[in-house]
């Protein structure tokens, strides 16, 4: 459960901080905005596959269907439910600020959210939480290593 | 978020005893020149702030070499580029000395998009008795004079003057992060995020692109360009650093664009120690080759490695810089690029960290110190005392706790004179230099 608040944290000053980028003096730095990226997706990975029952966090409802990112197509039936179950964690992940954020963020580095860089159909982000061992971030998940999260967690906030 | 935080941190610390600082005054670069005589520092406010050794007098005994301002000049000044509405600022990110040729001293000096070449004169003797022009420089009336004179040379107060004679613009898309001179003394590169183009020193409307790792698609990238430099000895030679922790070295008589290398050093990742931040803290800030042109030294978050350019698996040897347990600390900057500094001797190695401390690591001995640089630990030509960080239970009594260590107070930069012990460290708006006055000082 914890994990799961810590992702959050973790997304939504990610999110904030890119979002400062975009308005701070001299430019957006790559470097800067590459890694920030990375961990933003190693949250939300963490994020959705942590096992224990999404915490609802308020947030005004009807978030714009255009903030989450899109839908998988149609001619997937079999990933229905799955699609459902996503589509409430996400709405989970939004507050209100992050999912502003996610707007004004557009597709920036969307390659690094996505699950296969490089082209391909958007797929259902629940279908992340299998064991893709091409995916660097699934070995975020092992519990040891999120038993580290807390103290590196606050590694993002003066960044 | 962190670097606002900084920000106002810096522009509201309204102290006493002349602390206040403000953001154009933050030290960006530091660099000696060859010979050690001056030490040039550019900062955030695009200025440029050259050091001129003094020579040791009989005098004056105990300033032994102190190093006392030479000259100051606006390198950059804010630009704004109208295509893409972005301001580009003035933060000089690099300076790189020319090899001396004559009695001018050059150096090249860099912003995010566009690199200056300085020349450097002095000036002590001034003409005097001209037969046309009066002292003030009006032209006299000819009918007043007389009789012809030779103009003499008379000495003057010494006049430091700069003036730009290169400028290399619009050779960048991205943010340049580093220069580096050849040893062939006609050509250097200059680096940013995902381009390295290599100009020659006498023209500024040509550059040639020498690597390239822009993907087709930028939603691909994974990967950034973080320093380059060339080999201090073979001219076809430079190395770069990616953000993924490994280094290329590249060969330009293989190829007019270097995209393949001829080496790759790059650790393997140890799967016991993967974590949450894994792919920001192996990301490498600095790389520099010894003076030697054997090894390379490279700076990354935790870790300072040195690496032999004849094995390309792994450093030959590798320094720890963070506080001992990296669970108990929290890291607040995770892309700080902290510039070690290699040695004349190359048998120690320096590199800045947080809380203004430095690292000092001796080869030879494996024993490493940390010092301070700060004006409340030190007084001038006082001998530094070694600082200790102590994680978890037991503290001596000058002990630093890792959980009161300042995050925001961190050494990016720092430099070594090329012949003697000597180093000069920045330190946010302030200067230090240190020096050997015993050799052990190693303890």
């Amino acid at each position: 459960m914890e994990f799961k608040l810590e992702a959050h944290r973790i997304v939504s000053i990610s999110l904030g901080k890119i979002y400062n980028s975009r308005v701070q003096r001299g430019g957006i730095k790559l470097h800067k905005n590459l890694l920030v990226s990375l961990v933003l997706r190693s949250a939300r990975q963490v994020y959705l596959s942590d096992p224990c029952p999404g915490l609802y966090l308020a947030g005004p409802s009807g978030i714009p269907a255009a903030a989450l990112p899109p839908p998988p197509q149609p001619g997937e039936p079999a990933a229905g439910e799955e699609e459902e179950e996503e589509e409430e964690e996400e709405e989970e992940m939004e507050t209100g600020n992050v999912a502003n954020l996610i707007s004004i963020f557009g597709s920036s580095f969307s390659g690094l959210l996505r699950k296969s860089p490089g082209g391909g159909r958007e797929e259902a982000e629940g279908e992340e939480s299998g064991a893709e061992a091409a995916e660097p971030g699934q070995i975020c998940c092992d519990k040891p290593v999120l038993r580290d999260i807390n103290p590196w967690s606050t590694a993002i906030v003066a960044f | 978020m962190g670097e606002d935080t900084d920000t106002r941190k810096i522009n509201h610390s309204f102290l006493r005893d002349h602390s206040y600082v403000t953001e154009a005054d933050i030290i960006s670069t530091v660099e000696f020149n060859h010979t050690g005589e001056l030490l040039a520092t550019g900062d955030k406010g695009g200025r440029v702030v050259i050091f001129q050794r003094e020579p040791e007098s009989k005098n004056a005994p105990h300033s032994q070499g102190e190093y006392d301002v030479y000259s100051t000049f606006q390198s950059h000044e804010p630009e704004f580029d109208y295509l893409k509405s972005l301001e580009i600022e003035e933060k000089i990110n690099k300076i790189k000395w020319l090899p001396q040729q004559n009695a001018a001293h050059s150096l090249l000096s860099t912003n995010d998009k566009t690199i200056k070449l300085w020349k450097i004169t002095e000036r002590d003797k001034r003409p005097e008795g001209y037969n046309l022009k009066d002292e003030e420089g009006k032209l006299k009336d000819l009918s007043t004079v007389t009789s012809l004179q030779v103009p003499v040379l008379k000495p003057m107060d010494l006049m430091v003057e700069v003036s730009p004679r290169r400028v290399f613009a619009n050779g960048h898309t991205y943010h340049i992060n580093s220069i580096s001179v050849n040893s062939d003394c006609e050509t250097y590169m200059s680096a940013d995020d995902l381009r390295i183009n290599l100009w020659h020193l006498a023209i500024t409307d040509r550059s040639f692109n020498i690597v390239d790792i822009k993907p087709a698609n930028m939603e691909d990238l994974t990967e950034v360009i973080t320093a380059s430099e060339f080999h201090p000895h073979h001219c076809n030679l430079f190395v770069y650093s990616s953000s993924k922790g490994s280094l290329r070295l590249c060969d330009m008589r293989a190829a007019a664009l270097c995209d393949k290398h001829s080496k790759l050093f790059e650790e393997p990742e140890d799967p016991s120690n993967r974590s949450f931040f894994s792919e920001i803290i192996s990301s490498v800030s600095d790389v520099k080759f010894s003076r030697s042109g054997r090894y390379m030294l490279t700076r990354d978050y935790l870790t300072v490695k040195v690496w032999d350019l004849n094995m390309e698996a792994r450093p030959v040897e590798t320094y720890q810089v963070g506080a001992a347990a990296s669970k108990s600390r929290s890291p607040s900057e995770r892309v700080t690029r902290f510039f070690p500094a290699p040695p004349p001797s190359a048998s120690v190695i320096m590199t800045g960290a947080y809380n203004n401390f430095f690292r000092m690591f001796d080869r030879n001995t494996k024993r490493d110190v940390t010092l301070e640089a700060s004006r409340e630990s030190s007084k001038p030509r006082a001998v530094l005392k070694p600082r200790r960080v102590c994680v978890g239970g037991k503290r001596r009594r000058d002990d630093i706790s890792v959980d009161s260590l300042d995050f925001t107070k961190k050494i990016l930069h720092t430099a070594w004179h090329p012949a003697e012990n000597i180093i000069a460290i920045a330190a946010t708006n302030n200067l230090y230099i240190f020096q050997d006055k015993v050799n052990s000082e190693m303890h």
